[in-house]
């Protein structure tokens, strides 16, 4: 490892790390537009120039395009090196516009800070500035060309990190302009990015913009929970009022990167319906009167119909303290545990996946990037988890290949083999790819259980045409050296999860290295099914209440509404209900009807922790008090005149507090006591799961802690003998219907925002070119599809890279689609009409 | 032979050929006399230029009118035609016959051997002149190493101007074993008035393509690229039938001359970026992406084209590879001087009174090119500098024209070997205004990838334009220095390092010129407007009228034996008047 000196500092780093980034190790932080620890080196600005005095490279020179050598002793102070600097701060201020004080950009501007560290202060040349025109880039992101410096931060990031094409350089010389080929909506769904990254206010946060300095906001590190990925953010609230959100570095989970759903997701707190009181019925009351009401009317019903009779549902969008309180509520009362997931399959595909991770087996996103070979099962990553796409998209930049097997038009920003099968023959497929890439002594090392499954599995896809795009694929995966499997949890069946840790375990024995990542659909899946033993559902409760043996519901920052396949059964459920119960910070149609409400917090405005899908537990402190923004209060006036000693809208309190407070009301004498502190709640997590004993509680931010079940006492290649062969399932009468994630429109918390609406696409049906011939429709065309409980219209979409016998929606907020009895789906192919 | 470069075609020589043929046609003469079209002559000021061989005869400038007299004369009675004949420059005699010429007797044609000699649209022609004899001694009796240490030998060094020894390239190119390889032909020839790397793809494409694959052969690559300015469609018209025969004959493609070597060749035309002669953003080009420059190391020999190992040389560089295998590397590194070896092919333009493509031996003197092969300055005027390498390069005064040319002491006199135009001036240039010019072009070609170069020769060329206008100041004097100075060491690229030559060069040699741009508000040689008081001295005026002719605006009043008068509110500043005044009457 090459040893060299920076400013008389002696430090020895890795081969192949720039001079930059080892000064940056000791603390020395030398001048830099263009380099970007996330993008890495390109030379364009020139303000990185060091002084080299000793060793193989001599003189002024680019310290982010050379390599730290033995040897080597380099000045970032000499004259020389700090002259040349300056000269091309001034040049870059040529033609800067110097409107620092309309620019969002100052205070926290990079140009700002090294054009006063440079000693750059008096313009010295005459002559006009180049301007340029603006162009609109959508509703994220403000464009103001004037004050660009061409780092190609941007384009570096939109085009060759991220492989979106429609924002880049365009003109040469001092004409050098970065936008798009005409105005519109950046297509990326990482398009904040280039805000974060622009070293001054070229790109600016358009939701917040003018909204303050960055002095002016509460500041906090915290948590992205619009998907399972858990991406680290920080936030900015000002105003009482969550203004703006900009990815926060993580080693392992997203790098320097958030996408465009995380980033503008979160205005779900600021919502002008979200219900900050609470209720009894329609009356606004206080919470504790609320408390007082809850109290009496569940001792009554459990007076009347025993313990039993009230059922509680979690959601897998809860912190892991509001789904521990609940459970631990649940508990103390002798009620049944509480629900988190809407149907049977999905609790037991959850439950399995979590089973299934163990120390060895489980990848991080950082970890995906250096795989050579990935392989994703029934995963959609751009509309299921978008930072899962970008870390693949950094994989397919060192080369290595990837394929997805799934039913829907998967898209990814780079270059993959599709195989499009329907969900039935997901595990044939992935067998059929392991078993030609693992020689069966592999297997037969591993135990009679492995071999078992090894030789019942199918070993042949019989699609022709896929059957034979498999023989390159599998040649590749046996020269992989390692290789991932990536597996949804979404569409796939329950045995799949199963299948995929298996494979994984093969490849491993196989290869010397192999990882394993599921993906999950909700911030806190993972945590959900760690800490609930029950294997219940939300069919299974209203099943009961229909039968009359559950009389209360409770609902703890959930929305079955949503989710639940069959609305009007769900909705007749809860009118008979005795106790309808909802806590929530979303204004969702559960609170609506609820005949209690309580307010709850938001994640910004509470200490919490999630456990995202690879077992990784995470902590977010609060950002700000929470209570109605001003401006929805003020009637524009600024600032507010109105003094008063509470908080305006200030009731909220965390979910799982109110919990405890209920509790307390209503436990029998000599039952547990719950106290309010969290300390005191993680230890009771600590005690009941010892996995979580050694979960640091809050006092930092660590971001390597791993939750796992297995720790290698799981049953082992559970699905051999069980996976059927590929290419049965299709019947030519019949389509099954698969539903699944996009990006912007169906993840529940960021449907509320109001920005993220504006982008939401019109949600459609995609149909293979061979059943839409067969049915005689054509692209574009408006269809009718029928349900078992009613018809959909909506707009026919007809797409090659999807398997045939399948036919593909989205969950989509704007579609009304809770006409289901059950999943799965099949559709009667004559019944699709225009 | 009739020449068909682009100077003789937009000159009117196919028109003259179409003539030439019909005429001998009518006459009986169509099976004793054959017409052939060849690539440039390279005395493009003569054009449309025809030589009659045997003798080799010389006729210039002519038009399908002169053509049944020509006939009459030459082919039917024998004798050449005195008044199509070539002028000595000095001794004012009928020199008739090509190589007597001045013009060519002074130049040793290596990688223009074939040059005015064959049809380069014939590959049978190519042959007949030893053409393909090289590859196919390499593919039969040399192993790639071989190949390598010829080249060595030779002390062949790149001729796109950096002087890179294309020897050692190719040895890294052949010891990275990552596959596939290429080889990339850069005829993305930019430079304003230079156009040897067209002349020789129009003249004589066979070469190159010989010398493009003998590389392949010596680095293990299976494909080339000729990268070639999209400006210069004859010369793609010229390659692609080049390379369609080349594969008729089996010199390109599978199993060369039953050699089992594979080896073909595409054409990529540029889309017009001064900058993709630079071979990483040539590269980029070629992948399809922007042309921009790239951080090195890696070399191109390890990760060129799509990341494979690529060996990247200029068309002239591959003219000259053939030769060498086929004579030796001794042969060829028997001229030249000591660090630079063989000849180099210049476009000599400017106010010479020869203007063409030359060939002459490294070393050889400016004084030698301009006075007599270039016939020294043309319209009386004294000569004044010669700008040589172009916007990369410098202008060089008489003082220098000693000075014998290779890459080394041009580098030491500031300038740079580039690709090789030498533009000759006279004292009618002004200095100022030709740094100007240059510093324009390379602000507008700049990528816009690093500082330096975008920003800070946009600043030069502000202080350029106010200079040229009046407005300088001497501060303005040691700004340009500075900035020069700072640019040069800080871009990133070939471009920028290079693009404040022509500045520095003129101040270094100049300043004179740029002084009395600024305190005397003068331009010496009445190029920049701006500082023209557009006065006729009436001690100086001969009272001629010519003037007064040459005035689009009519703003000159002038009449017998009284001196011209300009009426300034009229003038609109064209100049027209000082070029048509024979006695610099005018200020």
């Amino acid at each position: 490892m090459p040893k060299l000196k920076i400013d008389g500092l002696e430090i020895e780093v890795e081969r192949g790390t720039k001079v930059i980034e080892a000064a940056a190790r000791l603390g020395i932080i030398i001048p830099r537009f263009c380099f970007h620890p996330g993008l890495g080196p390109v030379g364009a600005c020139r303000v990185c120039a060091v002084k080299f005095e000793e060793g193989p490279v001599k003189g002024v020179q680019m310290s982010c395009m050379t390599d730290a050598q033995d040897g080597m002793v380099v000045s970032t102070t000499d004259e020389e090196a700090a002259d040349f600097r300056k000269h091309v701060i001034e040049w870059l201020m040529m033609n800067h516009p110097h409107d620092c004080p309309v620019c969002d950009e100052g205070g926290h501007c990079l140009l700002q800070d090294l054009t006063v560290a440079g000693g750059h202060g008096i313009r010295r040349y005459l002559g006009k500035k180049r301007t340029y025109n603006d162009q609109y880039l959508g509703v994220f992101v403000q464009h103001e060309m004037n004050r660009c410096i061409q780092c190609w931060r941007c384009r570096r990031f939109y085009q060759e990190f991220a492989g979106y094409r429609d924002l880049g350089a365009l003109q040469i010389a001092h004409h050098t302009y970065f936008g798009r080929a005409t105005d519109g909506q950046l297509e990326s769904p990482f398009s904040g990015n280039i805000i974060d990254i622009c070293p001054t206010g070229v790109y600016t946060d358009k939701p917040s913009r003018f909204t303050g300095r960055r002095w002016d906001f509460e500041r906090g590190p915290s948590l992205c929970i619009h998907c399972s990925l858990g991406c680290h953010i920080i936030t900015s609230a000002r105003y009482r009022e969550m203004t703006r959100l900009e990815a926060r570095f993580s080693e392992s989970v997203n790098g320097y990167f958030i996408c465009d759903r995380g980033r503008y997701g979160f205005y779900y707190t600021n919502h002008p319906e979200r219900p900050r009181r609470a209720r009894i019925r329609t009356e606004e009351v206080s919470l504790d009167q609320a408390i007082q009401t809850a109290a009496q009317k569940i001792i009554q019903i459990n007076q009347k119909n025993g313990p039993k009779a009230i059922a509680c549902l979690g959601s897998a969008r809860s912190c892991v303290e509001n789904q521990a309180m609940l459970i631990r509520f649940c508990r103390v009362q002798g009620w049944n545990e509480p629900t988190y997931f809407e149907t049977p399959t999905m609790a037991k595909k959850v439950k399995r996946a979590v089973a299934r991770l163990d120390e060895q087996l489980a990848v991080s996103m950082r970890e995906i990037e250096k795989a050579d070979f990935i392989l994703a099962v029934g995963a959609d990553p751009v509309n299921e988890a978008p930072m899962l796409a970008l870390a693949m998209r950094q994989a397919f930049r060192n080369e290595a290949t990837i394929v997805v097997i799934d039913p829907r038009p998967v898209f990814l920003p780079f270059e993959f083999e599709h195989l499009p099968v329907a969900p039935d023959d997901l595990e044939p497929c992935l067998t059929a790819l392991i078993k030609g890439a693992v020689h069966r002594s592999a297997a037969e090392k591993m135990g009679e259980e492995a071999l078992r499954f090894y030789d019942t599995a199918p070993a042949e896809y019989p699609d022709a045409p896929i059957k034979n795009r498999m023989v390159k694929i599998t040649q590749k995966l046996r020269q992989s050296r390692y290789p991932v499997i990536i597996c949804g949890t979404s569409i796939v069946r329950e045995t799949t999860p199963d299948v995929a840790a298996d494979s994984a375990l093969l490849l491993r024995a196989a290869r010397g290295r192999a990882g394993l990542f599921y993906l999950m659909s909700e911030a806190n899946t993972f945590g959900a099914a760690l800490l609930s033993s029950e294997e219940g559902s939300v069919m299974d409760v209203v099943e009961s209440i229909e039968k009359g043996s559950v009389k209360g519901l409770m609902l703890v920052e959930s929305d079955p509404f949503r989710s639940f396949p069959d609305y009007e059964r769900l909705k007749q459920a809860v009118d008979k209900l005795d106790l309808f119960l909802v806590m929530d910070y979303l204004p969702s149609f559960a609170a609506r009807l609820a005949h209690l409400f309580f307010p709850t917090q938001t994640l910004f405005e509470m200490e919490t922790s999630f456990v995202n899908q690879e077992g990784r537990v995470q902590f977010a402190t609060s950002a700000y008090r929470g209570g109605i923004p001003i401006s929805q209060i003020s009637a524009g006036g600024h600032p507010l005149r109105v003094f008063r000693r509470d908080i305006p809208g200030g009731e909220s309190q965390p979910a799982w507090q109110i919990l405890a407070k209920l509790a307390n009301i209503i436990s029998l004498p000599g039952r547990e006591m719950f106290s309010l502190s969290k300390n005191e709640l993680w230890s009771w997590i600590a005690k009941e799961y010892p996995i979580f004993a050694n979960v640091p509680i809050a006092d930092e931010l660590p971001d390597d802690v791993r939750v796992h079940l297995a720790q290698g006492r799981e049953k082992l290649f559970p699905s051999g003998g069980q996976i059927r062969s590929g290419g049965l399932s299709r019947e030519n009468s019949t389509l099954e219907l698969v539903m699944g994630d996009w990006t912007f429109g169906t993840e529940e918390l960021s449907t509320y925002s109001k920005y993220l609406q504006q982008v939401e696409k019109e949600p459609c049906l995609f149909m293979s070119p061979k059943d839409a011939s067969m049915l005689g429709l054509k692209d574009r065309e408006r269809i009718t599809l029928p349900l078992d409980k009613g018809r959909l219209e909506m707009e026919l979409r007809i797409v090659d890279t999807m398997a045939p016998g399948v036919i593909v929606m989205p969950k989509h907020r704007q579609l009304a689609w809770q006409k289901i009895e059950k999943w799965p789906v099949k559709v009667a192919m004559g019944q699709i009409r225009k | 032979m009739v020449c068909a470069g682009t100077g003789c075609v937009s000159c009117g020589s196919l028109q003259l050929r179409e003539r030439l043929e019909a005429e001998l046609k009518d006459r009986g003469l169509a099976d004793e006399v054959k017409v052939v079209i060849t690539g440039c002559n390279g005395f493009c000021a003569e054009g449309p230029i025809m030589v009659v061989y045997p003798e080799g005869i010389f006729y210039k400038k002519l038009t399908p009118e002169d053509v049944p007299f020509l006939v009459e004369e030459h082919f039917l009675k024998g004798r050449p035609v005195q008044k199509f004949l070539y002028t000595g420059p000095i001794v004012k005699e009928k020199v008739p016959l090509l190589k007597d010429i001045p013009f060519f007797e002074h130049q040793v044609l290596r990688a223009l051997r074939n040059r005015g000699l064959i049809d380069a649209e014939n590959i049978d022609e190519y042959i007949a002149r030893d053409g393909y004899a090289a590859l196919s001694k390499v593919l039969s009796s040399m192993k790639p190493e071989e190949v390598i240490q010829e080249v060595k030998t030779s002390g062949l060094r790149g001729r796109g101007g950096a002087g890179f020894p294309t020897g050692q390239k190719w040895e890294e190119g052949r010891r990275y074993d990552s596959f596939p390889k290429f080889v990339i032909c850069n005829g993305d020839e930019g430079d304003p008035g230079a156009f040897m790397d067209r002349s020789v793809l129009e003249a004589d494409p066979h070469s190159v393509l010989e010398g493009i694959t003998i590389c392949g052969y010596a680095i293990d690559a299976h494909q080339g690229y000729v990268y070639v300015r999209a400006e210069y469609p004859l010369a793609i018209h010229r390659l692609n039938i080049a390379i369609e025969q080349a594969r008729n004959y089996g010199l390109l493609g599978k199993d060369i001359l039953g050699s089992g070597f594979d080896f073909d060749i595409g054409i990529y035309p540029g889309a017009g970026a001064f900058v993709c002669g630079e071979s990483t953003a040539l590269m980029y080009s070629l992948e399809g992406k922007r042309g921009m420059p790239r951080i090195k190391p890696p070399r191109s020999t390890e990760a060129g084209l799509w990341s494979q190992p690529t060996v990247l040389n200029n068309v002239e560089t591959f003219a000259n590879v053939p030769p060498i295998l086929l004579k030796g590397g001794q042969w060829f590194a028997s001229l030249g001087t000591e660090g630079s070896k063989g000849t180099k092919v210049f476009a000599l333009t400017g106010t010479v009174q020869n203007v063409g493509l030359i060939e002459v031996p490294m070393g050889t003197t400016l004084r030698k090119i301009v006075f007599d092969i270039g016939g020294g300055i043309s319209d009386k005027r004294e000569f004044k500098a010669i700008q040589i390498g172009g916007p990369s390069g410098a202008c060089l005064p008489s003082s220098l024209l000693d000075l014998e040319v290779d890459f080394d002491s041009l580098d030491d006199a500031g300038a740079m070997m580039g690709s090789g135009g030498l533009v000759a001036m006279n004292d009618s240039t002004c200095m100022v205004d030709t740094a100007r010019f240059f510093t324009d072009f390379s602000v507008d070609e700049s990528c816009g990838k690093c500082v330096p170069c975008r920003v800070g020769l946009k600043v030069m060329l502000n202080i350029l334009n106010r200079i040229t206008t009046g407005q300088g100041t001497m501060e303005d004097i040691d700004l340009l220095e500075q900035l020069g100075k700072h640019i040069k060491s800080s871009s990133h690229c070939g471009l920028g390092k290079s693009a404040p030559n022509p500045v520095l060069s003129t101040i270094r040699y100049f300043r004179n010129e740029y002084e009395a741009h600024i305190k005397e508000k003068r331009c010496p040689a009445l190029v920049c407007t701006s500082l023209i008081k557009f006065r006729v001295d009436p001690e100086k005026c001969k009272m001629c009228g010519l003037c007064k002719k040459a005035c689009p605006m009519e703003a000159i009043t002038w009449e017998k034996k009284t001196p011209a008068v300009i009426n300034v509110e009229k003038c609109i500043r064209c100049r027209s008047c000082i070029q048509a005044c024979k006695f610099t009457a005018i200020e």
